[in-house]
């Protein structure tokens, strides 16, 4: 059952704001211990679906379903961790020591009254070492870098040991040498901790061999459901980075 | 110095002052780090409408105060939910809405007195035994929620949305915190005054933040400079007989110096 069902199962998801068609005629699924980058230009709508998909926005019309349950009737919300575009952006004093911030990941979790138990610890813990920032975890959230940031936000989200990790490009003000760490640490927790990972990213060609499947988001989906056959690495990246830089380019003109 | 707790009055006004202290830094800092400062003065406006009603129609003005902050709330967090107004805007409204609405049922009252006086900027002298009762029942039973759901307060004021996400009840904790506050402000009232309150939610946590310290030392300065600066006001109110609220502000704002200038980078 658990790899039949997929883990969210979009139909015909349309949403509009303002009179304008940001999503229209969307059908996906995604499956466990997938790796799946997203990519589109700017505006064509990744952000806004990955917001649909958390249930943060209403589709206008369509549906989707979490693990087989409607929006509205999911509460299984520990089983996915979701990384905003916002993260690397933290108010400098904000009172948090990195291990403040990654506790909150358990925060939905924990029984009333109960203070952390044993087993939240033990969940903080490895999230913290997973992500590499054990050694910062007294360190405060304000004070680091973005890149340390980064990890500190995907750490937060896996503390709560999702099965699915929907990361929303949250790459700003992150170094490239960073951003490679980053990306081997993803497809590890992809590859060995079998977790699902779906990514909206413009670096598709740094990724290219991590990925399963790809999603082009520009108002309507287009999915690549074997690139690697389908095209090699190379081919692909610079088939769907080129495409991406284009729409992007295009975008800005207007 | 000591003499003062000869006084019964001060004694009670001590205590509640303790209580207060309590109850505004823990609520304040999450108000705070929420970017929801203002609230407090809007809703300390609201509960004057509470004690003119009750100076007027002779309820008990304190209990007036709580019912009438905390629709106050309510329907903030209507109106900021259902209309697309600015949320400090409709604050706005709502702060000077209410004065206007309190001091008209003043005026048409014939209340206009030192009563209404002692509940603008407060008095060690209007506590009453009722009141500790009534401030400590209900200060607990804030605390205990406070503190109960600190965690979930915490993260919301961290990111509300992926709070949500991650199946944190936001809408019903955004409701539960803003009726608190309410109710603390209200309680408030007798010993701050409701035109200083906002400043005893506020300035402690700001103060503690410049620290840079992480959530629970944050949360312990700003309670700890909160109870400094009420036991340090009352003293004065009672050494030069002034409105215990003003001291106490003026003694928080102090800290708050003090606080920006050690930390200065």
């Amino acid at each position: 059952m658990k790899f039949t069902l997929p883990i969210f199962d979009v139909k015909n998801l349309c949403f509009s704001a303002g009179g304008q068609d940001v999503l229209s005629d969307i059908s996906l699924e995604i499956f466990n211990a997938e790796y799946i980058a997203i990519i589109g230009p700017n505006g064509g709508g990744k952000t806004t679906l990955i917001r649909v998909l958390l249930g943060l926005e209403k589709p206008t019309k369509g549906e989707v379903k979490i693990f087989g349950k409607r929006i509205k009737d999911f509460k299984e919300w520990y089983k996915i961790g979701y990384v905003p575009q916002r993260a690397t952006h933290v108010d400098a004093n904000f009172p948090g020591t990195v291990e403040d911030v990654v506790n909150m990941g358990r925060t939905s979790q924990r029984k009333l009254f109960s203070k952390l138990s044993q087993e939240d610890r033990a969940c903080v813990l490895d999230a913290m070492k997973k992500m590499d920032v054990y050694d910062l975890k007294d360190k405060m959230i304000g004070t680091l870098s973005g890149g340390q940031r980064q990890r500190v936000m995907c750490a937060r989200a896996l503390a709560s040991k999702p099965e699915i990790l929907i990361l929303d490009e949250p790459n700003t003000g992150v170094d490239m040498v960073s951003q490679k760490r980053f990306y081997a640490l993803l497809r590890q927790l992809n590859k060995e901790d079998k977790i699902t990972i779906v990514f909206i990213t413009h670096d598709i060609g740094v990724i290219a061999d991590d990925i399963a499947r790809l999603f082009t988001i520009n108002q309507k989906a287009i999915i690549c459901n074997n690139p690697k056959e389908a095209l090699s690495c190379e081919e692909m990246s610079e088939l769907y980075g080129m495409e991406a830089h284009l729409l992007h380019n295009h975008k800005h003109e207007h | 110095m000591l003499e003062m707790f000869e006084y019964d009055f001060m004694q009670r006004a001590f205590l509640a002052g303790m209580i207060i202290a309590v109850l505004a830094s823990v609520s304040g800092t999450f108000i705070v780090l929420r970017r929801y400062s203002m609230i407090s003065e809007t809703l300390a406006h609201s509960a004057l409408v509470g004690v003119a009603v009750g100076l007027v129609a002779g309820f008990n003005p304190l209990w007036m105060a709580v019912i009438v902050s905390i629709l106050a709330a309510w329907l903030i967090e209507y109106l900021r939910a259902h209309f697309s107004l600015y949320s400090d805007a409709v604050l706005a409204i709502l702060l000077s809405g209410s004065l206007a609405i309190a001091v008209i049922i003043v005026s048409l009252g014939g209340a206009f007195n030192n009563s209404l006086f002692s509940y603008l900027f407060g008095s060690i002298l209007s506590v009453s035994s009722d009141d500790v009762v009534t401030i400590s029942i209900f200060g607990s039973l804030c605390l205990g929620v406070l503190l109960l759901f600190s965690k979930d307060f915490y993260f919301i004021a961290y990111d509300e949305e992926v709070a949500k996400t991650s199946g944190i009840k936001v809408k019903l904790l955004n409701f539960l915190l803003v009726s608190i506050v309410a109710v603390i402000i209200a309680l408030s009232i007798r010993v701050v005054g409701s035109l200083l309150i906002g400043a005893l939610m506020v300035i402690p946590t700001v103060s503690a933040l410049q620290y840079r310290q992480g959530f629970t030392k944050t949360l312990f300065i700003s309670l700890a400079f909160a109870l400094l600066s009420v036991a340090s006001g009352m003293t004065l109110s009672f050494h030069f007989s002034l409105p215990s609220g003003a001291t106490i502000v003026l003694s928080v704002l102090v800290i708050f110096i003090i606080s920006l200038v050690v930390n200065k980078k």
